[in-house]
């Protein structure tokens, strides 16, 4: 170590105490930190969040051996088939279905709805109610128009919107540690 | 010790590319807390995208970031964060110190196209005809726009012309103002230069109101006093020597209200608008006129001109869709920049003892009002949209007082009010030009791996004629975290009305002491005919760009992007011209003038370099959070110029060696808990201007800037920092050049400085949330 400072000029010197500040540097972050900060496609997230949230909430229908996720208007590729792969979501295996038009909609305890469904959102939230089926979806204004859980991205983080009124209406339990991480929708009677 | 170096360099890399555990195994509250892509706009009319798998280069400047930055000016913010981004402070010239001239790639002000919302924002109605940055061109004044308002900044760096029309040559700076969700917030910052001067104090509030299905009308109020800097040196005109002129940043007061509202239809109907509005009172001098024995009443005064610039813009849109997979958007967009000229504690020389001190001389006006038209129909892997644009300009000149242009027929005195003579009645202009636009786009998702974007708009203008152009953009994964991308086009960029139909004149004494009167024409005024002049022309530019994207891992990017422009037809300003044959000395005599200049379609420039940008971040295991962010820039510009009438070696320094070529930004930011430590550091490199022929040249500097924020409770934050905190100045003048340049001249500092000359500003800054 001492070699490093008989230098042969002022430039060089200068130019070696840099390179060495450089990798303490790096060494002091290979060693101190663990884990890592990055990013994920705001698609991965709404995949995953849905799993997730499903622990928070109670079905009022136990009537299935699987827990299926419906995709209205796959606008994910393959991620939920990824996501979901070897996946239990209270304790049953995962299926994923995914159907272009409410119709097609069968026994389902999710429905996705994605943002390209907008024009029908009225017909599928009348095809769903009463089916104990959760709601989710991207689009804009979902909470308030019926929906019950609305994701959303601010400040590049996920949010999560719910109507809670709706949810109860629909027969669904929720832990209610749920609403301390969630934007919960206010109903303003004059709207 | 190398050998000891690369084991535990492999190692950390080793780590680096270790990717994270399945994001599934996370819980709930990592997941809310998990950063997601940044998504931008601009660039495609098919829907937002992440920005790093963009065929073309894109930057994001965040409104955290922005606030990090402890700066109040849009401008500043710029230059904070963008390499090759340059952005003079200049002083003594006229109605450039009041609107700052701005350039990306040292190409020119006016080929950078500025957007609000994805719409056309106005230019100015100022012209700079001065020796600054930007001479001869009219641009966006940046600084009209709050950026308490802005939710992040969008930089193309490359040519779009064939997607967004005229000026889109350098690059396409895109502000997306805050939109739903943002809390309301009142600001206020207080801050001074390390010589004491420069006094600081801003003031801003955000009021965010929700609307139904989650719509928004968000207000934005600012008011920024800015104190003048005094960085001139000693007149030595006058015994003793003494420091008379005001050389810094102007006195000003500034004004911004900013509106954007969205209201959601429950039909899928939105509605939007947007609005903007700054009034601006800035002050700052011109050189201190000695006393005079030759005139009366002149005992030395300081000429103080005074810019009252009033700027308003409108945006009203509504969007919907066809189908569920085509949509439209109709939107108009009107906006208006007045520039109004004083002149105060002056004297017209010629009017004798009856010379008021105070001129009202006249004010430049330019409006602008575009409508568009815009259809995305989005099929399996395409998609497809087109549009169509109609934009109506006005320009106008309103003379001032008689008193403050009159020479009172004698032409042996200078005429006018001393620092700035007034708009003549024969300078007034009111023109105007429209242009029809329809251009289509398509992207195209051949497959998982590579992505076509074409482009084509053609254009019709009522002055100039027709302009077609063509884009296409190609992006291939070659692996998951390795992109590949380049792109073509062509471009253009309308002269403006300002540049065909700007008219001055003033008197001053040149170089050699000569009383000189010169008038700047019209490019239709039988003067300029005279000389030579023709109808402008439109600027026509060949882009190419190649290069990718590497993301070793989700925390760390590398950015490399080759980019090569070429401008035909640049306008340039003429010489001063006097007059060879009898009919221009005719005529020169006629108009009281000397020497004439007007613009011309005269050179070919090229300009080329390369972006190299890396960020990274980091957590570590006591969660506090580092990201670091760099960008290098090289840009050199050439110009090739064989019109006599404009071949200039002070324009070609000005645009060859005048800007930096090499610029760097280093910016760290450290998060831990309840504090926040920003580091940046800037390069700006050498520099040259030519004045009297000689060309001097500037050193590169470096900048630092610091900030320590302490958000002391959930909602309230305190910050305190620096920028520039080593006070560093360019180097002054080798020599003295005369009286007014030099070492030890009025003005040390050359005005192309890329950093200013007023040194460190330190501050402090309060946010409240509510």
């Amino acid at each position: 170590m001492l070699k490093l400072f008989k230098m042969d000029s002022h430039h060089q010197q200068i130019n070696k105490m840099l390179k060495l500040a450089f990798y303490c540097f790096l060494i002091f972050l290979f060693f101190y930190g663990s884990c890592s900060y990055s990013y994920e496609s705001e698609n991965k997230l709404k995949t995953v969040i849905v799993g997730k949230l499903a622990k928070y909430i109670t079905w009022k229908k136990k009537n299935s051996s699987k827990f299926v996720i419906t995709v209205l208007g796959n606008e994910f590729g393959t991620l939920f088939d990824e996501v979901y792969l070897h996946k239990q979501i209270k304790h049953k295996p995962v299926e994923i279905k995914y159907i272009k038009s409410i119709d097609e909609l069968k026994k389902s305890e999710v429905l996705f709805i994605s943002k390209s469904n907008r024009d029908n959102l009225n017909d599928i939230l009348a095809y769903t109610k009463h089916k104990n089926i959760l709601t989710i979806s991207d689009k804009r204004g979902f909470a308030q128009k019926g929906g019950i859980i609305q994701l959303y991205f601010l400040d590049q983080m996920l949010k999560i919107r719910i109507n809670v009124e709706k949810l109860k209406e629909e027969g669904f339990g929720i832990d209610r540690t749920l609403l301390r991480v969630v934007d919960v929708l206010k109903r303003d009677k004059s709207l | 010790m190398n050998n000891k170096i690369i084991p535990l360099s492999t190692l950390f890399v080793s780590r680096l590319l270790c990717d994270q555990s399945d994001i599934y195994e996370k819980s709930l509250k990592e997941l809310l807390s998990t950063k997601s892509e940044l998504k931008t706009d601009i660039g495609s009319r098919g829907g937002a995208k992440n920005y790093l798998e963009s065929n073309t280069p894109i930057d994001v400047i965040t409104y955290q970031q922005i606030e990090h930055s402890g700066l109040t000016s849009l401008v500043d913010v710029l230059r904070y964060f963008v390499a090759g981004f340059n952005a003079p402070e200049t002083s003594v010239a006229d109605g450039s110190d009041h609107v700052r001239s701005f350039t990306i790639r040292g190409m020119s002000p006016d080929q950078v196209l500025v957007l609000i919302n994805g719409k056309r924002v106005h230019t100015s109605a100022l012209l700079h005809v001065n020796g600054v940055i930007g001479r001869g061109s009219s641009h966006v004044d940046l600084d009209t726009i709050s950026i308490a308002s802005i939710e992040r900044i969008e930089i193309m760096r490359d040519g779009a012309s064939a997607q967004y029309g005229s000026d889109a040559i350098s690059g396409v700076i895109n502000i997306i103002l805050k939109g739903m969700g943002h809390k309301n917030s009142i600001s206020g910052q207080y801050g001074k230069r390390s010589r004491g001067d420069g006094v600081q104090e801003q003031a801003s509030s955000f009021i965010s109101i929700p609307l139904e299905y989650d719509g928004f009308f968000n207000i934005t109020m600012e008011a920024i006093k800015q104190e003048a800097t005094q960085r001139a040196g000693k007149d030595r005109r006058v015994m003793p020597p003494r420091v008379l002129t005001h050389v810094g940043v102007p006195d000003s007061v500034n004004y911004k209200a900013v509106i954007n509202s969205e209201i959601v239809q429950t039909d899928n109907i939105n509605i939007y608008t947007n609005a903007i509005l700054n009034y601006r009172d800035s002050k700052a001098s011109a050189f201190y006129r000695p006393p005079n024995s030759d005139v009366a009443n002149s005992n030395g005064f300081l000429p103080i001109i005074n810019a009252k610039i009033l700027d308003y813009g409108l945006c009203a849109g509504v969007k919907g869709k066809f189908s569920k997979d085509t949509s439209w958007d109709l939107s108009n967009s009107y906006g208006v920049n007045l520039f109004h000229y004083y002149v105060n504690d002056s004297i017209n020389y010629t009017l004798g003892n009856s010379s008021p001190n105070s001129f009202d001389n006249g004010s430049l006006k330019f409006t602008q009002n575009t409508t568009n038209f815009d259809i995305v129909k989005h099929l399996k892997d395409l998609k497809i949209s087109s549009g169509l644009e109609y934009r109506y300009e006005t320009y106008k000149i309103q003379a001032g007082d008689k008193a403050s242009y009159t020479n009172n027929k004698d032409i042996k005195k200078i005429a006018g009010s001393q620092g700035f003579a007034g708009f003549t009645q024969g300078n007034e202009v009111d023109r105007h030009r429209d242009s029809l636009a329809f251009y289509m786009d398509s992207v195209a998702d051949i497959n998982k791996k590579l992505t076509v974007e074409v482009f084509a708009r053609y254009e019709e203008y009522s002055d100039f004629g027709e302009s077609t152009n063509a884009k296409m953009a190609v992006s291939y994964k070659i692996m998951n975290n390795l992109l590949f991308r380049t792109s073509g086009s062509t471009g253009f960029r309308a002269p403006s009305l300002a540049q065909s139909f700007y008219a001055q004149t003033s008197s001053f004494v040149d170089e050699k002491g000569i009383l000189t009167h010169q008038g700047t024409f019209r490019t239709d005024h039988e003067v300029s005919r005279a000389f030579g002049a023709q109808n402008l022309l439109s600027e026509r530019s060949k882009n190419f760009s190649i290069g990718g994207v590497y993301e070793p891992t989700k925390k760390l990017s590398f950015m490399l992007d080759f980019f090569y422009i070429d401008v035909h037809n640049r306008i340039l300003l003429t010489n001063n011209l006097s007059g060879s044959t009898k009919e221009q000395k005719a005529l020169l005599l006629k108009y009281g003038v000397s020497q004439i200049r007007y613009f011309a379609n005269a050179a070919i420039t090229n300009t080329r370099g390369l972006d190299l940008k890396m960020n990274y971040s980091y957590e570590f295991e006591n969660s506090s959070i580092l990201e670091v962010n760099s960008w290098l820039n090289y840009t050199q510009n050439t110009i090739n110029n064989k019109d006599t009438n404009t071949q200039n070696d002070v324009e070609k320094v000005r645009i060859e060696n005048g800007q930096p070529k090499d610029s760097l930004r280093l910016l760290a930011t450290y998060t831990q808990k309840d504090l926040e430590y920003v580091l940046n550091m800037s390069r700006y490199g050498a520099y040259s201007q030519m004045l009297n022929g000689t060309v001097y040249d500037f050193d590169a500097s470096w900048t630092t800037d610091v900030q320590v924020s302490f958000q002391a409770t959930k909602d309230a934050k305190l910050s305190i920092g620096g920028n520039n905190i080593f006070d560093s100045v360019p180097n002054k003048w080798r020599g003295d050049v005369n009286n007014f340049y030099g070492n030890n001249g009025i003005k040390p500092y050359s005005r192309y400085s890329p950093y200013g000359y007023s040194g460190a500003y330190y501050y402090i800054k309060a946010t409240l949330e509510f």
